[in-house]
């Protein structure tokens, strides 16, 4: 990579926003440096140990254009309500000195759009607090941009996302808090849009003092409520009836999640933080970083004809490698889990006639399986998933008829995986 | 923290087979020992039925990643989770070389094959100790595990039988057709094969039932049958002068007076006169290497070679598929490849019916049908065998940099020059070998890539002089009071599965610091 290739260090890379955020400045050639555990989809190269609250090694500091820190520890809100001493302030001031010692032209710090000294939840006042402290850092004014991130959804299903996916999709009638709370979804590819904008691309007032805070977040404030029922209706076409509940009761229910097996456990966090949400305008901020926000129905409409590619090219792999003995749901939802967390998580493009008659897929085979060949790699987790559903690895003696049944076909196949083998690689 | 200033009188890092072995004769002696454990406490699983899919991928689909290579011990959803986390952690990483390692409780003990075998005269030649100085610890670790095979076969004094060794399971029907031709000498002078030599149980303890072949070895035997560090845990904690500290991953060591400081992640600090270290060969480089004056800046690791190599016993195909079994090895065997004693090469036997083949599937040039349809056809007929080749045939070096007072190991994979013809001629011979037991060598013997062996050692070898090295007892020359009780203090590897040596020798080590107290 060139010097003119601009290196950015970030933290919480295996979080929800930083695997995406990693994944979309590597596909943009940008050089980046992971602190701390490095997300799936990169190599392990770039990555250095590390933990919120250490000093950053030298060699991931050196050279730098921007640092994103995204890394938060949960844990030290539960353990000490936001006093002085807890890791996320400490960290952050440790991590944004050293960044300024060496000379870092932007630090974007991850926050909130609930960040205020009375958020009901200690991640709102961490975040202030942190805010607070990373500004009486000095050279704090020429370097330092708070992101003020919304409401994120979109992509993998994890982290607050995830755990609404899975509330809406678990029964049509949902008892909820906060219906008339308001809102402000964007999408995790907007948001990561926005995370390089500020720390790569050209914000007014560069050279003589930045603005301290940008707002990334839905420009039009929607209510939760209506929010639920736009991600019920895509994620699984239904509507969905909302039952109002007090917030006392919704914490009381939290606190049940962890007693009620085969519920989703709850934190009380996330509800004081989806109950202090107040909007913030947006639009301003929006335009200036030149981020275009699509409507989140359309988004995630998208994502829904995605999401049944993804299931019909799964179930056709499935039908393909066990040769029609394995079609149940279950088995497809295994493996279209598998290839959202190592094979990428999109769909190869398939062609109809595949999905619809899925022998063909065996003419699209290569010859020679190289890795990161990604209908090879899928096909082999199907394989897997095959032998998984079946009681333990299975053995039957077969009659000869059926292998020399598959020696026939194969050796019809043999020219068309080689001409084609290459075409979904 | 007690009048002396100290936690404990020995602090010993790791909870995995080395650990727990320094640990025994500590303890039993009166010593105070605080053992430090990188992760929490997951127990032994239970006895309960999961799912299928559950058990073979993990909750998590941890097992469900594309084919990289790795044996398919290694590939099981609890290897992918313990692995993942050591290298993920990023202290080791390995360049050209898999760096296996666990900061998990137990160590690489959860995810391990369970061979044991004793080192004899010929392999201990470079070491500072006899035979005669290991048996004691040899027999108290093997009562202690529990190990199965044959007493009396033809290999039983090769693998020893310092220790009590229980009776062994039935073979397999394929691995039992192939030792069935067996008559010793046959297939010339230096080879031999016989039953393998395992940490299983044959027959109940308190606590841990005998195995009843339920097949299920490689993802974790539910019965306790396949010995695992983490019960000798629970009964180290019934001894009042033990204790286990949760979450304490030791990432520094450094000087006190009289004593030692251990460093956590999390900056806690725990400090002794005396430290037993005890994390596994990688993860005890990387504590030892900063702590020394002037350490050099690459080092030799040792790892072992390995093949393996798909055999077809004719005779099996057709047949039905055997309805209990376990996939731990069936059969060990010994080659001869030199005129001295040292010179050979060992393996395993392991049989294809009771591993999953997907992984299989994928190295034969054929579609992803076929070639199920083809194993699935044929898995009750094949045997897969090892062949460990000793260290001297490893090129493996392990260079390290200081960040921050850590220290980040970086391994480069290698193999010596000579080992592809080695490679070539045993392969031939035990070609040959097969043959005459009624069996065919398939194509397609593969050398694993450098580190999945996972049989390592020699950075701090004792008693060779090394000024980096560790005395006959394992104590580093340049830090007195820090003592080595893993691979990493082997002044040699040979052939044979490292384990039942590497805990012997802590239980040496540990029997040698209560004397000195």
């Amino acid at each position: 990579m060139g010097p003119e290739s601009p290196r950015l260090l970030v933290t919480g890379a295996s979080g929800y926003i930083g695997a995406r955020l990693v994944e979309l400045a590597t596909e943009r050639g940008i050089d980046v440096i992971v602190l701390g555990t490095p997300p799936r989809v990169q190599e392990l190269r770039h990555a250095h140990a590390w933990r919120l609250g250490d000093r950053p090694p030298e060699e991931a500091l050196r050279s730098l254009t921007a640092v994103i820190h995204l890394a938060h520890s949960w844990d030290a809100d539960s353990e000490c309500n936001s006093s002085s001493g807890n890791i996320n302030l400490v960290g952050s001031e440790v991590l944004a000195r050293a960044s300024f010692a060496a000379q870092v032209s932007r630090f974007v710090f991850a926050s909130t759009t609930s960040a205020r000294p009375t958020a009901l939840n200690s991640y709102g006042r961490i975040k202030h607090l942190t805010e607070t402290r990373l500004m009486e850092v000095p050279q704090a004014g020429q370097r330092l941009i708070c992101a003020r991130i919304g409401l994120v959804y979109g992509g993998p299903e994890r982290g607050q996302y995830g755990l609404m996916s899975k509330l809406v999709r678990l029964a049509p009638v949902l008892p909820m808090f906060g219906l008339d709370r308001e809102v402000q979804p964007i999408h995790l590819d907007e948001v990561c849009e926005g995370l390089l904008a500020l720390a790569l691309g050209a914000l007014p007032g560069e050279g003589n003092g930045l603005r301290r805070a940008y707002v990334l977040a839905g420009p039009e404030p929607v209510t939760f409520g209506a929010w639920l029922r736009t991600l019920r209706r895509a994620l699984t076409g239904r509507g969905i009836i909302l039952l109002p509940v007090p917030v006392s009761a919704a914490l009381l229910a939290c606190d049940l999640t962890r007693i009620v097996p085969f519920l989703p456990v709850v934190d009380r966090e996330r509800v004081l933080g989806l109950a202090s949400t107040e909007p913030m305008a947006s639009a301003a901020d929006l335009s200036a970083l030149g981020i275009k926000i699509v409507d989140p129905s359309i988004r995630l409409a998208d994502f829904r004809a995605e999401r049944r590619r993804m299931v019909a090219e799964a179930a056709a792999m499935l039908d393909y490698v066990s040769r029609g003995k394995i079609r149940s749901r279950s088995a497809v939802g295994r493996l279209v889990r598998g290839i959202d967390r190592y094979g990428g998580g999109r769909s190869l493009g398939l062609p109809r006639f595949v999905l619809g008659c899925p022998s063909f897929l065996r003419a699209f085979e290569p010859l020679r399986r190289h890795r990161g060949h990604r209908l090879a790699e899928r096909l082999h987790l199907a394989a897997m998933v095959i032998e998984s559903a079946q009681r333990g690895p299975q053995r039957s003696c077969r009659n000869f008829g059926s292998i020399l049944g598959q020696a026939v076909t194969e050796a019809v196949a043999l020219p068309f995986r080689l001409i084609l083998g290459g075409r979904f690689q | 923290m007690n009048a002396t200033g100290f936690d404990a009188d020995v602090i010993i890092i790791g909870s995995g087979p080395a650990g727990v072995s320094a640990a025994f004769p500590l303890v039993e002696a009166g010593t105070r020992v605080l053992m430090m454990d990188g992760a929490g406490g997951d127990g032994v699983a239970g006895d309960d039925e999961i799912a299928p899919w559950k058990k073979m991928l993990g909750r998590e689909l941890q097992a469900l990643l594309p084919e990289d290579g790795l044996s398919p011990k290694l590939r099981a959803p609890t290897s992918r989770r313990i692995v993942g986390e050591f290298q993920r952690a990023g202290y080791v990483r390995g360049d050209g070389f898999v760096a296996i390692g666990a900061y998990a409780r137990g160590g690489l003990s959860q995810i391990w094959g369970g061979f044991v075998c004793e080192f004899g005269a010929e392999d201990l030649a470079p070491w500072p100790c006899s035979v005669d100085h290991l048996r004691p610890s040899y027999a108290a670790v093997t009562e202690r595990i529990g190990v199965s095979g044959s007493a009396t076969d033809e290999l039983s004094d090769f693998y020893g039988k310092s220790g009590p060794i229980l009776p062994p399971l039935p073979l397999g029907p394929t691995a039992a057709r192939l030792f069935g031709r067996y008559v010793p000498g046959r297939c010339g002078p230096g080879f031999a094969v016989g039953a393998a030599r395992n940490a299983i149980l044959t027959a109940d303890r308190p606590g841990r039932k005998a195995c009843n072949l339920s097949r299920d070895c490689l993802w974790g035997c539910r019965r306790g049958a396949v010995y695992d560090a983490r019960f000798d845990l629970a009964a180290l904690a019934r001894h009042r002068t033990f204790r286990l500290v949760d979450e304490a991953l030791a990432v520094s060591v450094t000087a006190r007076p009289g004593g030692w400081d251990i460093i956590t992640g999390d900056g806690r600090r725990f400090c002794s006169p005396r430290i037993i270290l005890a994390a596994g060969t990688l993860g005890t480089s990387a504590l030892v290497l900063p702590l020394l004056p002037n350490p050099p800046r690459v080092l030799r690791l040792l790892s072992s070679p390995v093949i393996a190599m798909p055999i077809l016993v004719p005779g099996r195909l057709g047949r039905a598929m055997p309805k209990e079994g376990y996939s731990l090895a069936q059969l060990g065997y010994r080659l001869s490849t030199g005129n001295s004693s040292a010179d050979y090469v060992t393996g395993a036997v392991y049989e294809l019916a009771f591993l999953p083949v997907a992984s299989f599937a994928n190295r034969l040039p054929f579609s992803y049908p076929a070639g199920m349809e083809l194993l699935s056809a044929v898995a009750f007929a094949l045997l897969v065998a090892t062949g460990y080749f000793g260290g001297d045939y490893s090129d493996n070096t392990l260079e390290w940099s200081r960040r921050d007072g850590r220290c980040l190991v970086v391994v480069r994979g290698g193999f010596d020059v000579s080992l592809p013809n080695k490679v070539t001629e045993v392969t031939r011979r035990l070609r040959r070998i097969w043959r005459q037991l009624g069996a065919w060598m398939l194509p397609g013997t593969s050398l694993a890539p450098p580190g999945t062996d996972v049989h390592f050692g020699g950075p701090f070898a004792m008693g060779l002089g090394l000024a980096h090295g560790t005395t006959a007892y394992g104590e580093l020359h340049a830090a007195p009071g820090v003592f080595v009780a893993d691979g990493a203090a082997f002044p040699s590897l040979p052939s044979k599965y490292p384990t039942l040596t590497i805990m012997a020798n802590a239980d040496r080590i540990g029997r040698h610091v209560a004397a000195r107290r």
